[in-house]
């Protein structure tokens, strides 16, 4: 008798386990792939006063002239962090140049992070795609290490924008938009 | 001795004998009135019925070995099939080679076996049973090492230890003196309380033993607590670094982030490192030619921004620690430089990684892709170049002795602006056209002019590469120090015995002194020597309550003759 209770405990254990990872593979089966983490919700916008302060750097630029980030202060500053190896951020390229001539002689500076690429090819790039504004050769990442530690950067390109007091207004992860870029604009033209 | 035993007992009433007896011998620091936890159950039919037996089922040792069991089964697939987190180029190897078997194997998740579902829900669960285990028990520990000794039993003969001597001294006095005697050598004690009748001692000790059984079982939740910490707050990340460049340890930089659960990239260490110089030595001569000697990956790094440039040499097993970060050496390959010119001029200059596809001779395949002069390159690099039958370009070394490099142009657009993020190893030719002259051979400092004045290739030099493993587990030092004490626990669980000695004194039949019983009783006794612990104590306590000098040598005749050869106990219940 205790020979068969024990052994209908075991079948009745190895049965629930048994439904149990059952019950997972068919979650495995139909949840696989759809797990992408594209998210549209790749923009964040800080309200004034509770922006994190911009980083300082001062470093060069593609073309070989010193950059002093520090200059910029008292202008509404769009950072992009890119490179020429990065098909999203050529794609956006021309967004940004649209961006640089509509919003440039409203005194909103651009400036680009080209980050681990060569002088070389990001310069063939910029011409090609008839962009203008400066980038700072980020070959060894020490720029975008400093913009990592003051807002959180997964990927490129991302793109910040910074306000006339030198704090991030907004952040915008992936490729830009151009209705993103200008809601994010037009919130750092106010401070305080 | 187990004769004399039986019949002793048949002489007790049995309903009382059976009821003293139990107490004396129940399990080792478990309570006097314990009811049967296990007895109930789903026969009720409630759901808190159920769930009672649910959590019955999963929390006992059998669900456990059947989980641990599925878990190595498990992880077979692992280790069998390419899995996309350590080898994703593999992957799409496999997809291509099996086109039907394929996307059923990656539905079953079997290309990410660690994380699919199914195998964290046999994870989960076994945690779960393991935690319900171990928690339980644990309680059940604290109360067993706060436990007293239980009451003497009347009938001490019975006990599998047992010796009885006469004491010239009253009952009460004897039982004093026995008192002094295990109270000295540390036993736990019990006397009589206020108002029961009787001369007894209960002394229990060796309960070191519960303490190292707690000690395991805590240790093993520490172990597993441990390997969540890892899982929660711990990251790993691969990055390849060509000879002169630097990273920064941030997840834009990184090639490879895979995070813990609450890890998000402001947690990272902040250091740089630079490869200054790698090199690999190989076996030049003998059987194992072209067999891996060493490899040294010579890194300047600095922990913070800005702070002081350190150097370190990283070798196989021996990783970079910084900032609690370490950093390993995992692979390394050739990074042949190119100089790509177009119409325009110059659209390319770079050292380009090649993906080793033969590691013994570490032939690599790469691209080149010269986005702005529309031009892209597929690539096949030999470290040591030899050719077969004067038409197959092989490599019969891996040192870069004799380098040369074999290209297949492509001109038109590399499809990059269509944002879609591509991999650096591979060229979209499906909107370009081949140039002729393919596959053309280049050695160092040549150029290949390419026709139709499309602009040219040149093969500049070649550097290294290597392939780092950034590795940050919070939880690797717990789980090593949990799994030391959980060691030391069981062996202390394993060699101290939990014993009890019990006294028991009554008149003398003159009514002049007493005759004292001593009974010993032990659970595990694995290791043997309780009999011979016995011996001793029982003469050391009779030695105590002889009539002349406790502490004398010269015993009295009678606790001699103890001394020499405890005596079964045959005067059971005199004292009934």
């Amino acid at each position: 008798m205790v020979f068969k209770a024990k052994r209908r405990t075991v079948v009745t254990t190895a049965a629930a386990v048994a439904v149990l990872l059952v019950a997972a593979l068919v979650v495995t089966v139909f949840t696989h792939g759809n797990s992408s983490s594209a998210s549209d919700d790749n923009m964040v916008a800080y309200p004034a006063g509770q922006r994190p302060a911009g980083p300082e750097f001062t470093a060069t630029s593609l073309t070989g002239a010193p950059v002093n980030f520090a200059s910029y202060r008292g202008k509404i500053v769009v950072l992009n962090i890119w490179g020429s190896w990065c098909a999203p951020c050529v794609a956006e390229g021309q967004t940004l140049k649209y961006l640089d001539e509509q919003y440039g002689p409203q005194g909103i500076a651009f400036l680009g992070d080209d980050l681990q690429d060569t002088p070389t090819q990001a310069l063939a790039f910029l011409r090609g795609a008839g962009i203008s504004y400066p980038s700072v050769n980020d070959a060894n990442g020490a720029v975008e290490e400093r913009l990592a530690i003051a807002v959180p950067i997964s990927a490129t390109p991302t793109t910040l924008v910074i306000d006339k007091t030198g704090h991030i207004a907004g952040v915008i992860d992936g490729a830009v938009t151009y209705p993103e870029m200008t809601t994010l604009l037009k919130d750092a033209a106010v401070t305080q | 001795m187990t004769d004399v035993h039986s019949t002793a007992s048949k002489a007790a009433p049995e309903s009382e004998a059976a009821d003293l007896d139990g107490e004396a011998t129940r399990p080792f620091g478990t309570g006097p009135a314990e009811p049967d936890s296990g007895s109930g159950g789903a026969s009720g039919g409630t759901g808190a019925g159920w769930g009672r037996w649910a959590w019955r089922q999963l929390t006992s040792m059998r669900t456990a070995l059947i989980l641990l069991f599925l878990l190595a089964l498990g992880s077979v697939p692992g280790s069998i099939l390419p899995q996309q987190g350590s080898d994703p180029a593999s992957v799409t190897q496999y997809f291509t080679s099996h086109p039907a078997l394929a996307p059923w194997l990656n539905r079953l998740g079997l290309f990410n076996v660690f994380a699919a579902p199914w195998f964290a829900a046999i994870y989960i669960l076994l945690f779960a049973s393991l935690v319900g285990c171990v928690v339980p028990r644990t309680f059940k520990l604290v109360g067993s090492a706060r436990t007293p000794p239980p009451r003497a039993p009347r009938n001490l003969a019975r006990l599998p230890q047992s010796v009885t001597y006469p004491s010239a001294l009253p009952p009460d006095a004897a039982v004093d003196a026995a008192a002094s005697v295990l109270g000295g050598m540390r036993f736990r004690l019990r006397r009589p309380a206020a108002g029961d009748a009787g001369h007894w001692l209960a002394a229990e000790k060796g309960y070191l033993r519960e303490v190292g059984n707690l000690l395991f079982h805590l240790s093993l939740l520490g172990v597993l607590l441990s390997i969540a910490l890892g899982g929660l707050f711990g990251y790993k990340a691969d990055e390849l670094v060509v000879e002169g460049q630097t990273f920064n340890d941030t997840t834009a930089q990184l090639a490879e982030f895979h995070p813990g659960r609450l890890v998000t990239g402001s947690d990272l260490a902040h250091f740089s490192l630079t490869l200054d110089k790698f090199n690999a030595d190989y076996i030049n001569s003998g059987a194992s030619i072209g067999q891996p000697a060493g490899f040294n990956a010579n890194v300047s790094y600095s922990d913070a921004p800005g702070g002081a440039t350190k150097t370190y040499d990283i070798q196989v097993n021996h990783p970079l620690s910084v900032d609690s970060v370490k950093v390993y050496l995992i692979g390394h390959g050739y990074a042949p430089e190119f100089t790509v010119r177009g119409p325009d001029g110059v659209a390319y200059q770079e050292a380009t990684p090649f993906i080793p596809a033969n590691t013994n001779t570490m032939l690599s395949d790469g691209v080149v892709k010269a986005p702005s002069a529309s031009l892209g390159f597929e690539g096949v690099f030999v470290p040591t170049a030899y050719m077969a039958g004067g038409t197959t370009l092989e490599s019969i070394f891996p040192a870069a002795n004799n380098p040369e490099v074999s290209l297949i142009g492509y001109s038109g657009n590399l499809g990059l602006d269509s944002g879609t993020a591509q991999s650096v190893y591979q060229l979209d030719t499906s909107q370009m056209t081949e140039i002729s002259g393919g596959p053309h051979l280049l050695t160092p400092g040549s150029t290949w002019t390419l026709p139709g004045k499309l602009g040219s290739i040149t093969y500049d030099g070649t550097k290294q590469w290597v392939s780092l493993d950034v590795t940050y587990d919070p939880g690797q030092i717990p789980a090593l120090v949990c799994g030391i004490l959980a060691i030391a626990g069981l062996l202390i669980s394993f060699f101290v015995r939990r014993r009890r000695v019990f006294v028991r004194a009554v008149p003398g039949p003159d009514g002049v002194g007493s005759v004292v019983t001593v009974g010993g009783l032990t659970r595990t006794d694995a290791s043997g020597g309780f009999e011979d612990e016995f011996a001793t104590l029982a003469a050391d306590i009779a030695d105590a309550s002889s009539p002349s000098s406790p502490s004398s040598p010269t015993a009295g005749p009678a606790a001699a003759a103890d001394h020499q050869k405890p005596e079964p106990n045959n005067q059971s219940e005199t004292g009934a």
